[in-house]
């Protein structure tokens, strides 16, 4: 009988298991089978022409990169010194408990919420209108919890003996912040960002109101009136006129770069995270 | 209730010179609970002050408030008051950073940190003191030749510490701790987790920094406090609080102790 509940379980387990990767191998199968005709060098460096039935999307792609390179400026800083307060400086638990818990909060938020917020604010009350900025920082601020914990647990794995024989050498608690604890965190710095921002590549909803347009944009000359292209849009609005077939084929080569954007991004974390945990089974 | 004296008895020959560090009525609490009770005593210059004492009864933790390292735990609460040259290191006008790197630490485990065997020896140095750039490889090198360690490494500086055996680790750390030039330097158990050869070279190393430093030195290997200190103070732990039992001279101390505690405490650690 209990042999029965543990096949039984084990076959449960798995059966979750093939799924979650069926799902994952259909999708990416999907969209590299339907968007490989699209897919070319020019496809990679053209503009788009004729509302997205021809051409490429270079400047989707650069205005994507301009999107998260910008939220990692606004994400790495203030995920530091949130991560050092906690860990660092805030010694009461209660003070450390209602740290986590905003930053859980702050993951929660859906994102249509922050893009509502940046159009109230930024586009708004600011009258930036549309712009790279304000997307940069919305997404900066929505993958900040990601960054921050994946810091905090790299912190947290520090052997606490390092900070003890930097002190006994009369070190302050500045000079054991940036001789020990950052260089010793770096990585989980590296790794939260590249999965957050792995994440911020592909949201639409904060960037649709407040920073990105379809068509007739390039290189950002300014904050105000300066939106970005950018490719998650650029799958929204092609998927709303996906009746005509020239467009649905770009339609799934954009999805199919998006894809390969975010899959390189969790890549380069890999490596990284197996280091650590590497590390720190080795002590 | 037993009530327990501190005997404190004259030696010969007794140290006349004014005390190094002074610990008077020193008190620890985690939370509630009492690490240690009025613990008094003084160190003195130029020599080896070995604390004994059975396991848990708070050596450590007294080591720790000799340069206000406890501080750094959270939750202990540290009264009464230790002098270093007569001053209190409680004042409010000492920078605890600074009386660190005056009364440096040796843990109990090597602690290297993952970089070179040269960083390691300057790490001190180069972030505390105005020791200028060019003379820190100087500074290394003497240090490392105090720890008597130059010899193993002068020809692999640039290697990563963690590749050296455990007993050099830990006269790297002794060579760290020594390259700030304290003028006391606290030992936690140093030999403990060391091979039979490391823990001679560590503990002639002992003698031979008394010459120009003082040191005091938990230790649980009683032959090593034979073989090391000048004068010994026992913690035993007495209605579940640690206290200074019995302070004298080594001799007197491992030969004839006085309290009861002591008596007990030599016979079980030596079999």
């Amino acid at each position: 009988m209990r042999k029965l509940f543990d096949a039984t379980f084990f076959t449960l387990t798995l059966l979750c298991a093939v799924t979650a990767c069926g799902v994952l191998l259909l999708l990416v199968s999907a969209i590299l089978f339907k968007g490989f005709p699209a897919l070319s060098w020019h496809f990679l460096t053209e503009q788009i022409r004729l509302v997205g039935a021809e051409g490429g999307i270079f400047y989707n792609l650069v205005g994507t990169l301009i999107l998260i390179g910008t939220a990692l400026l606004v994400a790495a800083p203030i995920a530091t010194g949130l991560a050092l307060t906690h860990s660092v400086y805030l010694r009461n638990h209660r003070a450390k408990r209602s740290l986590e818990l905003l930053l859980f909060t702050l993951n929660g938020v859906p994102s249509i919420l922050f893009g509502i917020f940046g159009l109230i604010v930024f586009v708004k009350f600011l009258g930036w209108g549309k712009s790279w900025l304000a997307g940069g920082i919305l997404l900066g601020v929505m993958i900040l919890p990601t960054v921050t914990v994946a810091l905090l647990e790299r912190i947290r794995m520090i052997p606490r003996k390092y900070i003890e024989a930097a002190a006994g050498l009369g070190l302050s608690q500045s000079q054991i912040v940036r001789s020990i604890i950052l260089p010793q965190s770096i990585g989980g710095l590296v790794t939260g960002s590249l999965l957050g921002l792995a994440r911020a590549a592909g949201e639409t909803a904060p960037i649709m109101f407040t920073a990105t347009v379809f068509a007739g944009a390039a290189l950002p000359q300014s904050v105000k009136e300066s939106p970005v292209l950018s490719l998650p849009y650029h799958i929204f609005i092609l998927a709303q006129d996906s009746f005509d077939p020239a467009i649905t084929t770009k339609l799934w080569g954009s999805a199919a770069v998006l894809l390969a954007l975010v899959c390189v991004l969790s890549l380069i974390a890999l490596p990284l995270r197996l280091k650590i945990h590497e590390e720190a089974q080795h002590g | 209730m037993v009530e327990l004296k501190q005997v404190s008895l004259p030696c010969q020959p007794e140290p006349i010179s004014a005390p190094i560090l002074e610990v008077r009525n020193l008190t620890v609490r985690a939370g509630k609970r009492v690490i240690l009770q009025n613990v008094s005593l003084a160190i003195r210059p130029n020599q080896v002050f070995g604390l004994i004492g059975p396991s848990g009864a708070g050596k450590s933790t007294l080591l720790k408030c000799l340069n206000r390292l406890a501080e750094l735990t959270p939750g202990l609460q540290v009264t009464g008051d230790v002098l270093y040259h007569g001053r209190s290191i409680f004042d409010r006008s000492v920078d605890p950073d600074h009386l660190r790197t005056r009364i440096g630490t040796l843990f109990q485990q090597p602690v290297v940190f993952p970089r070179s065997i040269y960083q390691n020896v300057i790490f001190g140095i180069k972030h505390v003191g105005d020791i200028p750039r060019r003379q820190r490889m100087e500074v290394a090198a003497m240090a490392l030749t105090e720890a008597a360690l130059w010899d193993e490494v002068k020809d692999r500086l640039d290697e990563p510490a963690q590749r050296l055996s455990v007993g050099q680790q830990q006269r790297l750390c002794l060579a760290r701790t020594l390259a700030s030039s304290p003028e006391v330097v606290l030992m936690d158990e140093p030999t403990s987790a060391l091979d039979p050869k490391s823990t001679t070279a560590i503990e002639e190393l002992i003698v031979r920094l008394k010459s120009n430093r003082t040191v005091v030195l938990v230790t649980h290997n009683i032959p090593q406090a034979r073989r090391v200190a000048d004068w010994l103070a026992c913690i035993c732990v007495t209605d579940n609080v640690g206290q200074m039992v019995e302070t004298s001279c080594c001799d007197q101390m491992l030969t004839s102790p006085q309290c009861q505690a002591v008596v007990e405490y030599l016979k079980h650690s030596q079999g």
